[in-house]
């Protein structure tokens, strides 16, 4: 039983060895860059750790700290959810609306998809150093020299609080609605021809054809974009960055464009707190983890209905 | 077997993380002293300013053959994420500068040699005694010692202020606010604005020393809800809200070039002026700022330089350091820095007048300088001073009253004093 057992191993080893020795680079860098990385963070994110000194575990007062007492991250986090929902909704809605619009394949079409997409393959920090230039608060501004010429004062974008979150929304659906069209145009054009064809035949309008036919069958598309988009707009650092951070702010003025992402980088590299960096990190995690899940399980519910 | 081969590979993840999270701090081993020595340098600024301190660097050689020093540049942005990675390692630099009050918050955590062992408290005869206060720890470590200065300049546009009848620049706080009123009724549209410190407390402490008052008091008590810091936030918010100064800051050569009257701003921005905005050449000017009711404090900053803890060449780092202070290496620094058009003030207050500036600009530096304070070195000021800021931006901004945008201030500063 044994020699059978030890000679289906050796038979196993001499087919996939290859295979596996293959794959050893791939793993290795995988649990080298990832997996130990995220498994180190995790134990950090149970100790009192400033970079420097070794860290004392501290079980699960850094949480405590977060989630009861930290009106900073409190603040951080409605900030976060502010943006992600009105860059989502808004992101996915022109990524739609685009690709309805330019999803044909005429010259006219192709050029305007290409344009549209450009900000995804260019650098987001030269994307950034754009804004930041065009709302840029003296006459060189590019938004203030727009109001200057309907005879408008100017406006200091960066640092009026009620326009921060605005800007940022605009800045990331600006970036990323191309790359949501370019994946609806691809999910328009897996929708067989034959079934609006059938509908015509049998009267519908083009808004039922769009309600009943593309919507549904846009789904996984819609569902893919959606917790992409969701999962990134958690995760926004370069826009606070680049364009809002103060000399002593991260979050720019009051606060006004703190998410959690930076709030993370500023509590573990500007404050030495790398253990209450590490739990802010899992607790982000464990939001768009779950909001992701529902997400995905609302997907499901609905594709059953 | 594989059930007790995963139990095995989870414990033993489980005691490396607990162990080898970090490597936790040794002793780091010196070198033979007499030994060639390779020491590298973080300088945090721009590649001009590497170019200087590599200068001394190479002159620093000539007297100790064995020693090479290397500087290489680390720029503002990711300076301090950058060093705290190298002191987490224990590999990187042997040299660091970088913000005044760094070396203390990497120090106090074991990452910087205390300079005292090494003699550089003998620095302080020379230093500036507000800037070398502020650049040693509460407890008296000299985890880093002054390189340079920096403070701030009130710049002007002569043409404006002549147009506006203004004989001279404000030298008061009255006269400050009188001239905005009168370049405004001369029909300038932005009198005045400020570029260093816009909505942050160190635009707020000139106003608050120039009061009288202070952050914290000697012993390092917080000292906000004092009459003085009201009245120099009252004053501050007013030249905002009632005397229109922008909120959103803008460089302060382009504010002049924009046809902002007044400008408040650091002193580097002086040597790029003319070779910037060659349209405003002969009509700027400068003078240091107005004073208040005690006087004319200026804030004083800068950069520090240190030696890591995990140098295995402490010795040449502090003699290096040591070196800079020199009359030898200050003249080197600012031959190569007026050939680059860079702004260098060396650390030494009775070498200002060697600075990179012209002897007219200088003069001004001089007298900010001489009078001037530092950022305060009490603790859980650096933990304090960004939510100390937001309460000022929330007076500036009209969400909040001074008085409460100071008691809440207070309130931080003695929370993180501890």
């Amino acid at each position: 039983m044994a020699n059978h057992a030890v000679s289906l191993r050796r038979s196993r080893l001499r087919r996939y060895g290859t295979s596996y020795l293959m794959l050893v680079p791939f793993l290795g860098l995988f649990a080298g860059f990832l997996i130990w990385p995220l498994l180190n963070s995790l134990y950090l994110s149970f100790t009192s750790f400033d970079g420097i000194k070794p860290p004392t575990f501290t079980g699960l007062e850094n949480f405590r700290r977060l989630l009861v007492e930290d009106e900073r991250f409190r603040h951080a986090l409605g900030n976060t959810s502010v943006y992600v929902a009105a860059s989502v909704t808004l992101g996915t809605l022109l990524s739609l609306g685009l690709a309805l619009a330019f999803n044909g394949s005429s010259w006219p079409h192709r050029v305007m998809r290409t344009i549209f997409f450009l900000p995804s393959v260019t650098s987001s920090i030269a994307l950034m150093l754009m804004w930041k230039w065009i709302f840029f608060p003296s006459d060189v501004g590019l938004a203030n020299t727009v109001l200057d010429w309907f005879g408008q004062k100017a406006v200091a974008w960066l640092a009026t609080p009620g326009l921060t979150v605005p800007i940022l929304v605009l800045m990331s659906v600006w970036g990323g609605m191309g790359y949501g069209m370019v994946l609806y145009v691809a999910g328009l054009g897996a929708i067989p021809e034959e079934y609006y064809e059938a509908a015509r035949i049998d009267g519908a309008s083009t808004w039922q054809q769009f309600r009943r036919i593309t919507l549904p069958l846009l789904r996984p598309v819609t569902t893919y974009v959606v917790v992409t988009g969701l999962i990134g707009a958690f995760q926004v650092f370069e826009a606070v960055y680049i364009v809002f951070r103060g000399t002593n702010q991260i979050g720019g003025v009051l606060d006004s464009g703190l998410m959690i992402v930076p709030y993370l980088y500023d509590q573990g590299f500007t404050h030495f707190k790398l253990g209450y960096a590490s739990a802010v990190a899992w607790v982000l995690f464990l939001i768009i983890f779950v909001i992701s899940l529902v997400n995905l399980r609302l997907g499901r519910a609905t594709k059953e209905l | 077997m594989r059930r007790l081969t995963a139990i095995g590979c989870i414990a033993l993840l489980a005691a490396t993380l607990t162990s080898c999270a970090t490597s936790g701090q040794q002793q780091t081993e010196q070198a033979d002293a007499n030994a060639p020595a390779s020491l590298s340098f973080w300088s945090t600024g721009g590649d001009d300013e590497t170019a200087i301190f590599q200068k001394a660097a190479d002159l620093y050689k000539r007297s100790h053959p064995n020693v090479t020093i290397k500087v290489q540049t680390l720029t503002w942005d990711d300076a301090y994420a950058k060093l705290l990675a190298a002191a987490t390692s224990r590999t990187g630099p042997d040299i660091v500068s970088g913000g005044m009050t760094w070396m203390i918050q990497f120090g106090a955590r074991g990452a910087m040699v205390d300079l005292r062992s090494h003699g550089l408290d003998a620095l302080k005869a020379q230093a500036q005694p507000a800037q070398w206060d502020s650049a040693i720890s509460p407890d008296g470590s000299v985890y880093g010692v002054p390189l340079d200065m920096s403070t701030f300049a009130l710049y002007y546009r002569t043409d404006l202020l002549e147009k506006a009848g203004l004989g001279g620049p404000p030298k008061t706080w009255e006269e400050l606010t009188d001239a905005i009123a009168k370049l405004r009724k001369a029909g300038v549209a932005k009198p005045y604005s400020q570029d260093w410190g816009n909505l942050d407390w160190i635009g707020y402490f000139n106003y608050l020393y120039q009061a009288g008052g202070g952050f914290y008091t000697d012993d390092c008590k917080p000292s906000l809800n004092t009459p003085q810091a009201e009245q120099a936030l009252q004053y501050w918010v007013d030249l905002y809200r009632k005397h229109g100064a922008p909120t959103a800051t803008v460089e302060g050569a382009e504010a002049l070039d924009t046809g902002t009257a007044l400008v408040v701003a650091g002193s580097w921005i002086a040597k790029g002026i003319d070779t910037g905005k060659p349209n405003l050449k002969g009509k700027w000017a400068m003078a240091t700022l107005p004073a208040g009711p005690a006087g004319p404090t200026t804030f004083i900053g800068g950069r520090a330089i240190g030696v890591t803890a995990f140098s295995k060449y402490a010795k040449q780092g502090a003699d290096f350091i040591k070196f800079l202070y020199g009359d030898e290496a200050i003249r080197a620094m600012v031959e190569e820095g007026k050939k680059r058009n860079l702004p260098y003030i060396p650390p030494r207050p009775d070498k200002i007048a060697e600075s990179t500036f012209t002897p007219e600009q200088s003069a001004v530096f001089a007298q900010s300088i001489g009078s001037g304070k530092a950022a305060p070195g009490c603790p859980g000021w650096d933990e304090s001073a960004p939510d100390v800021s937001k309460q000022l931006q929330a007076a500036i901004l009209g969400k909040a009253d001074v008085k409460t945008a100071l008691a809440e201030s207070a309130k931080i500063m003695e929370r993180n004093a501890g």
